[in-house]
């Protein structure tokens, strides 16, 4: 015969959970916020801050030079299409110092399952991490430019403002924000460590620059302007200033201008495309590991 | 030198992905010069153009920064370097162990493909084969010293490694005369200059300057990473 349960269930104080359930969307937009504040150390250490608050220091330099060289001399210095090109290597090390650090954690200690076991989806972790890494990138290039363009109404120089090319810039902010992010996430993906990832974003920066380089020099030192125009679309940055120069009609910042025609635009796509389906591929994998 | 301790760290990088990063670039650079051979442009001036960009320019500091910095700091951020240091093995020579690993690895890597390529566009005209590649053999040992005393003493070494290489030696050097001679592109480009007579290669730094400063800063940077290992901290952050 079976002794009595003596067994006692005491009341410890836990609480159920009786708010409002927030859901799919709100988890995401948590993750979005929280993935973006860390893009720019907040939330981290001190020492996290360090380099991005450095980084978008430098992009404002520009600007705020500029800005004296108005009030001075009443002429513009900086223009809103070019800053994107000439201020890229700030970006870039921008991206690979801060594109490791929203995918590569999660992946080395393999807590993605504890994500997965939520309302988030593999889709939901990938937009909120790339919608917080191409807002990132969308600010570090828009406040200089909204900075120079404030700078440039309270100069008041002679002629109108120039509104429609800080318009026109802004929108190639957000398509090279996109693009970037898309990149960077994709080749950070592929490692859990932040270091390689860091290296591997620089490396792929590096390298479709100097073939832009190589490639455009002899290709124009050997006289064949219209394929050496073709090789500036090698590099992510001359790629989104032709889209906005084939969008926009705004100026080309390198100098010699583009293919004609919207075919930077089909390459920009493609390439956004192949970032983005390697980034699912990759985390297809990583979830069911 | 141990040979121990530098058979475990040819393991660790020549195992994982890292060789990738080690490969695809000068497979990169062999390409190039063969895809410039094809379509009919292998001048000389092309070559250097080649060399002075993408070999000397980008590969390697790359190279340098991947091979550097792995040798040490991935052991570092995962604090397995204390299985190491436990060991009764004196600091400097696991320095100078990892340091030799990195530059073997730069060496093979860095200034076989350069060799290889400027061989394929341009054969020995006027020895800008044989000068890039002392200048990418001797300017990647630096580098490898270098960037691994960086890794040594921060955890964000490579970021700090790839600014150094964009930012001072692309960005400032681009605009300040000055920042050159502080530059080891610079001074690998001195070298190549040196041996090469080829008139579109000038060089902005004096062979006088160059080789002293690489030597002080390989030996000074391998001084200080032993000296910093001796009294490496493990605190972990983040």
């Amino acid at each position: 015969m079976m002794p009595e349960p003596t067994g006692v269930i005491h009341d410890i104080g836990y609480r159920h959970y009786e708010g409002a359930r927030l859901g799919r969307g709100n988890a995401f937009m948590a993750l979005a916020l929280h993935s973006l504040r860390g893009a720019f150390g907040f939330g981290r250490t001190a020492r996290a801050k360090i380099m991005p608050l450095l980084l978008v220091t430098i992009m404002l330099l520009p600007a705020v030079v500029s800005i004296a060289v108005m009030a001075l001399v009443k002429q513009p210095a900086m223009r809103y299409h070019e800053y994107a090109v000439i201020m890229q290597a700030v970006l870039a090390i921008f991206l690979a110092a801060q594109a490791p650090y929203l995918v590569a954690p999660d992946l080395r200690f393999r807590v993605l399952p504890l994500y997965l076991s939520r309302p988030v989806g593999v889709l939901d972790y990938l937009g909120a991490k790339l919608a917080a890494m191409s807002v990132a990138m969308f600010l570090v290039l828009a406040l200089p430019l909204t900075l120079l363009f404030a700078g440039e109404l309270l100069v008041d120089l002679p002629g109108p403002p120039k509104t429609g090319e800080y318009f026109a810039s802004m929108g190639g902010a957000v398509i090279l924000a996109v693009l970037l992010a898309s990149l960077g996430l994709a080749l950070a993906s592929f490692t859990p460590r932040r270091g390689l990832g860091v290296a591997s974003v620089i490396a792929f920066y590096l390298f479709t620059s100097a073939v832009t380089a190589v490639f455009f020099g002899v290709l124009m030192s050997m006289g064949e302007d219209a394929a050496a125009k073709w090789s500036m679309m090698v590099s992510p940055f001359f790629l989104v200033d032709s889209v906005q120069v084939a969008l926009f009609g705004t100026d080309p910042s390198n100098g010699e201008g583009y293919p004609p025609g919207l075919w930077s635009c089909v390459i920009l796509l493609a390439v956004i495309a192949v970032a983005l389906s390697g980034l699912v591929l990759r985390y297809r994998k990583a979830a069911s590991s | 030198m141990n040979a121990v301790v530098a058979d475990i760290t040819y393991r660790a990088m020549l195992g994982r992905k890292r060789i990738w990063l080690l490969a695809l670039l000068p497979a990169a650079l062999i390409g190039m010069a063969a895809l410039l051979r094809l379509i009919g442009g292998p001048d000389e001036h092309t070559a250097v153009t080649l060399m002075q960009t993408f070999s000397i320019g980008t590969m390697l500091p790359l190279l340098g920064l991947i091979a550097g910095t792995g040798v040490i700091a991935p052991e570092i951020e995962d604090g397995t370097i204390m299985h190491l240091l436990a060991k009764p093995i004196s600091r400097p020579v696991i320095a100078l162990t990892k340091f030799a690993v990195a530059a073997s690895l730069v060496a093979v890597f860095g200034a076989l493909s350069t060799f290889v390529a400027a061989f394929l566009l341009i054969r020995d005209e006027s020895g800008v084969a044989y000068g890039f590649t002392l200048g990418a053999l001797v300017g990647g040992v630096a580098y490898a010293a270098v960037f691994m005393l960086v890794g040594v003493l921060t955890r964000h070494a490579v970021t700090v490694g790839v600014i150094y290489a964009l930012v001072w030696e692309g960005l400032v050097g681009g605009y300040v005369p000055g920042a050159r001679s502080l530059s080891i592109q610079q001074w690998a480009q001195s070298i190549a200059d040196r041996i090469s007579s080829s008139a579109f290669l000038t060089s902005n730094v004096s062979l006088g300057f160059a080789v002293p400063a690489m030597i002080i800063v390989t030996v000074g940077a391998l001084v200080w990473a032993g000296q910093r290992l001796r009294s490496l901290s493990l605190t972990g952050d983040e």
